[in-house]
């Protein structure tokens, strides 16, 4: 198992947004801004490593039967523990990403990972597979919201670039949220087969 | 170690074993993070009444303890001889555009309005979630100032009407333009803007709808 090869793997042939299209709630829901986004990534990416890393030490003491549930109550306790750490220590990105984080528990990348990846792999590749996924994740979740954030409000990262004249506000609500992720999945997929 | 089989005993054991060692987990980290919480709780009120009393101004004071009256909370602010300054008043208007908004309003003891903070909003970012900013006089001189590509197209904006601060709600219209009021709404946000104002106007009306006198006695009772 070639380790390196594990985190390119999520970053690039199995981008879980681009390829994979999993976890399109959060994905459409916080891509407000650049920040909000690259948070939204960083959050993700922390459970995503934790449960992997868990889910792995424990494989072979979840029987079959019950393994959702395990994983389950795994992730859950790991959200709830981020959410906690998040409001006692970053108060201000608690106070942006707030309502989206309980929703991090049932966002299918990350139970995905654990059924697909860390149940059947040892521990130091699913740790890989958490960070290359989270990258991926966290990657493609800073672009959207960076050009929702160009286009809707004229700003990159809070700084202006546009007047506020020229803002179309539709990339910020709901709607502009599914068009740049289409065209994104378009200008993704054409790189994509040119290489193939 | 083979991979436990999957009967009744070992499914229940391995399913308790884990939501315990959760549990105790998380306990351990609620009661670690639980005295940090509540004291940056505490803080964001403290800045809050602050600001919005305050400003800038520098000058020595003391808050009476919060007295909570249908579903308002009042903050008396005196200065050290024991003046009222001003009343800091949180306000809740439930039809936001994402759900409730939750604001503090400072008021003189005339009813001008000294200050405001939003304390918690589930508004759109970018759009709703400005009024932090919007009714305040720097964002109404930022709109002003023409930045690069207004100059290059040639259309400086033009000042806003949105600056709050030393308005009246006794005595001025606090509703949006739209309404026929003095403030103009967030663009794009109206629905956000007259839920603000809605919240803002309650305040003032939940203090100065009673005489002085009651809510003095009423706040100097609880103490």
């Amino acid at each position: 198992m070639n380790y390196f090869k594990t985190i390119t793997n999520g970053i690039v042939k199995e981008n879980p947004t681009f390829v994979l299209l999993l976890g399109m709630c959060p994905t459409l829901a916080t891509t407000t801004s650049a920040i909000n986004g690259l948070g939204m990534g960083v959050a993700t990416m922390f459970v995503l490593i934790c449960s992997n890393t868990f889910i792995s030490l424990l494989k072979n003491l979840i029987p079959d039967g019950v393994r959702i549930p395990c994983y389950i109550v795994v992730i859950a306790s790991f959200v709830t523990l981020l959410q906690m750490l998040m409001q006692a220590y970053v108060p201000d990105l608690y106070k942006t990403l707030g309502i989206f984080i309980p929703l991090i528990v049932v966002n299918c990348v990350i139970l995905g990972r654990a059924e697909a990846f860390a149940a059947k792999n040892n521990i130091l590749a699913s740790i890989c597979d958490g960070i290359g996924i989270g990258i991926g994740f966290t990657l493609a979740l800073t672009v959207l919201g960076f050009v929702r954030e160009l286009l809707g409000n004229g700003a990159v990262f809070g700084y202006r670039i546009f007047p506020e004249s020229m803002n179309m506000l539709v990339f910020v609500l709901a709607p502009g949220a599914f068009i740049t992720l289409g065209l994104l999945l378009a200008i993704v997929n054409k790189v994509k087969n040119r290489k193939a | 170690m083979k991979k436990l089989e999957s009967n009744i005993v070992n499914m229940a054991l391995s399913l308790t074993l884990i939501a315990v060692v959760a549990a105790g987990a998380l306990a351990w980290v609620n009661n670690v993070t639980s005295g940090p919480i509540e004291e940056i709780n505490k803080q964001a009120i403290e800045n809050g009444i602050r600001s919005v009393i305050l400003g800038d101004r520098d000058i020595q004071f003391t808050v009476e303890a919060p007295v909570e009256r249908e579903g308002f909370v009042f903050h008396n602010v005196n200065d050290m001889n024991g003046n009222l300054i001003g009343t800091a008043v949180e306000s809740t208007d439930k039809n936001g555009f994402g759900g409730a908004l939750k604001v503090m309003v400072g008021f003189d003891p005339e009813g001008v309005i000294l200050g405001y903070t939003v304390l918690e909003h589930s508004e759109t970012p970018g759009l709703g979630a400005q009024a932090d900013s919007w009714f305040r006089q720097e964002s109404a001189q930022a709109e002003s100032q023409p930045v690069v590509l207004d100059v290059l197209i040639g259309s400086p904006g033009k000042p806003g009407n949105h600056n709050i601060i030393g308005m009246n709600p006794g005595d001025d219209m606090m509703t949006v333009s739209k309404d026929g009021g003095q403030v103009d709404a967030i663009t794009a946000s109206t629905i956000t803007s007259k839920a603000f104002l809605r919240a803002v106007n309650a305040a003032y009306k939940s203090v100065f709808g009673y005489t002085a006198a009651d809510a003095v006695s009423g706040a100097s009772s609880q103490n």
